[in-house]
């Protein structure tokens, strides 16, 4: 459904975003699309959905030449943005039937589809509000809406979740489980990593101008996630070789092979400060270390946008 | 012919406006108290021109209607800023529709605005004050729709080249009392001093308000106006033009909920 080759993107001239992009995401799969501050997610969102140049390579959605036939490929593509895109002056129903038309469709099937998705994201006791009238999360939800009226073949989410209350956070999951079920590609993005377990997502880590990784999430995680220990103190930990103190904890400084025999190893070195431990934690291998192992840092909140010269 | 994006487009626009008609009613409701109050002094100023019999509504009406669709490009510049501060413009782009269906779409329902407005001025000036051109009914009607049609390019042309709603409105605003003014949207060009009536033709205010002026007190038809709606058209297209060659769909504007 999206094939992506050798996708390049600078700005100014000097300031290189994308450096070969390559990315494939085929129907029915959710591909979470991973990196950090100024690695390009939404740049690349940009470029796929024809809001944004591309300085080289291809792109093709649905066989169709996204960069040289924008509106063929258009007709493919769900864009939910990162920034909120709603009418806050007029109704639910309103923002839903106009995007509804926008997308093509016409008739009865625009009341018919603006219910069926308002139902399915919980909005259907507020059709008649002004959509700026809705909480935070409801917003983020018929933001999320708007994009799949049309029912695309190839959905792109960028940072949906951000701001969307746990109900929300649970319609929108249950949306795009159910869009890739019914056969589209979706490419997701979030720093919220459990979020791409509870969708079993295959990950696509951005890191460096290129796609560093690709692959199920078990194979990620089976791959570059490492098993470690942490041991917890009341007050401040004590210093320990080989270990790195962060607030009341302490963690190796290199992944062990072998969790269980790092923290026999360190206790037994503990002496007196042994009283002041409060719990040997272990940390299971997550997407969330792999990405660590991967790009050598933790994916914060603050890496939410792009930095676009 | 417009295509279904672009309607859906004019639809939601449409919507967007009834929403808060408070602008669009202000646009009204001005000119016809300006209208009372500044009746008595141009009847006198038209008499003394040589038209006896002039109720004052004859310069008034027409005048006041094109110096406040002149101000009412504010409204152009406010439906194309507010998609960008609402985060819609994006998703307007990243739809089927093409350029020219997103702006035919967001223009179209501001045109029918602009028309009604001066609809209802012309209307409400001959109900309440006495307004009766004196030429064609008809010709009157086209040069309205091709002043709004011009008045619409302009306001286009400003949201392409300004970065910031409150630039748009600052110079829309000023632009547009300036060319009224010149053009004799307050006083007959030919009342202005010797250097403003030098200057009144570059003016597109001036031809349009030329125009109504021989149709209301000369009983001039579409022939007599055919100058005036083609240096209108003229004004139209090179505001056009140059709203083509600066907009950049991509290009950050700054709005204002």
């Amino acid at each position: 459904m999206l094939e992506i080759k050798d996708l390049k993107k600078a700005y100014g001239g000097d300031h290189p975003v994308l450096r070969g992009v390559d990315l494939s995401v085929r129907s029915g799969q959710i591909v979470g699309l991973l990196g950090s501050n100024g690695a390009g997610k939404t740049t690349l969102i940009s470029i796929v959905a024809g809001l944004r140049s591309a300085d080289g390579g291809s792109v093709r959605v649905a066989d169709i030449d996204a960069l040289r036939d924008r509106r063929g490929a258009a007709r493919h593509i769900g864009l939910a943005p990162q920034e909120l895109g709603i009418y806050p002056t007029v109704t639910v129903l309103d923002n839903l039937e106009f995007f509804a038309r926008l997308a093509g469709l016409s008739g009865g099937a625009v009341r018919r589809r603006s219910l069926e998705v308002a139902a399915a994201l919980g909005l259907g006791e507020s059709l008649k509000k002004k959509a700026g009238e809705l909480s935070g999360g409801q917003k983020r939800r018929l933001h999320t809406g708007l994009a799949v009226l049309h029912k695309p073949d190839l959905m792109f989410l960028d940072e949906p979740t951000v701001g969307a209350d746990v109900q929300s956070r649970t319609g929108i999951l249950d949306i795009v489980r159910s869009l890739a079920a019914e056969g589209a590609a979706v490419v997701y993005t979030t720093h919220y990593l459990t979020e791409l377990e509870q969708l079993d997502a295959d990950i696509a880590v951005l890191y460096e101008g290129r796609v560093a990784v690709h692959g199920s999430l078990a194979e990620v995680v089976g791959r570059y996630a490492t098993a470690s220990v942490a041991l917890r103190f009341d007050g401040p930990p004590p210093a320990l070789p080989g270990w790195r103190a962060n607030e009341s904890t302490l963690v190796p400084i290199e992944p062990p092979s072998d969790p269980a025999a790092a923290a026999a190893g360190a206790l037994a070195t503990l002496g007196d400060s042994i009283h002041s431990l409060a719990g040997v934690e272990l940390v299971r291998p997550s997407l969330e270390t792999a990405y660590l192992a991967i790009t050598g840092r933790a994916l914060t909140l603050e890496d939410d946008h792009d930095v676009v010269a | 012919m417009m295509s279904s994006r672009s309607l859906a487009i004019a639809r939601s626009g449409t919507r967007l406006l009834l929403v808060d008609p408070a602008p669009f009613v202000l646009t009204i409701l001005m000119p016809l108290l300006l209208t009372a109050f500044l009746l008595p002094a141009t009847k006198a100023q038209l008499t003394q021109s040589g038209y006896s019999g002039a109720t004052g509504s004859e310069q008034l009406i027409p005048g006041l209607s094109v110096l406040f669709a002149l101000l009412g490009t504010a409204l152009v510049g406010t439906l194309f800023f507010r998609e960008h501060a609402w985060g819609t413009w994006d998703r307007l782009r990243a739809s089927s529709a093409s350029t020219l269906d997103i702006v035919l779409g967001k223009v179209a329902p501001l045109y029918a605005v602009q028309l009604l407005q001066m609809g209802v001025l012309f209307l409400a000036g001959a109900l309440l004050f006495g307004y009766r051109p004196n030429g064609s009914v008809i010709a009157l009607i086209v040069v309205i729709a091709v002043f709004v049609a011009m008045v619409v390019s302009y306001g286009v042309m400003l949201v392409a080249v300004f970065a910031t709603m409150d630039q748009a409105l600052v110079i829309g605003n000023l632009g547009g009392m300036l060319m009224g003014g010149i053009g004799g949207a307050l006083a007959p060009a030919s009342a202005l001093p010797g250097w403003l009536q030098a200057v009144a033709h570059i003016s597109p205010a001036y031809w349009a308000l030329d125009a109504l002026h021989k149709i209301t007190l000369d009983h001039a038809g579409l022939a007599d106006v055919a100058p005036s709606l083609l240096v209108m058209a003229a004004f139209t297209l090179g505001f056009a033009i140059v709203a083509g060659l600066r907009f950049r769909p991509s290009d950050a504007k700054v709005g204002t909920t």
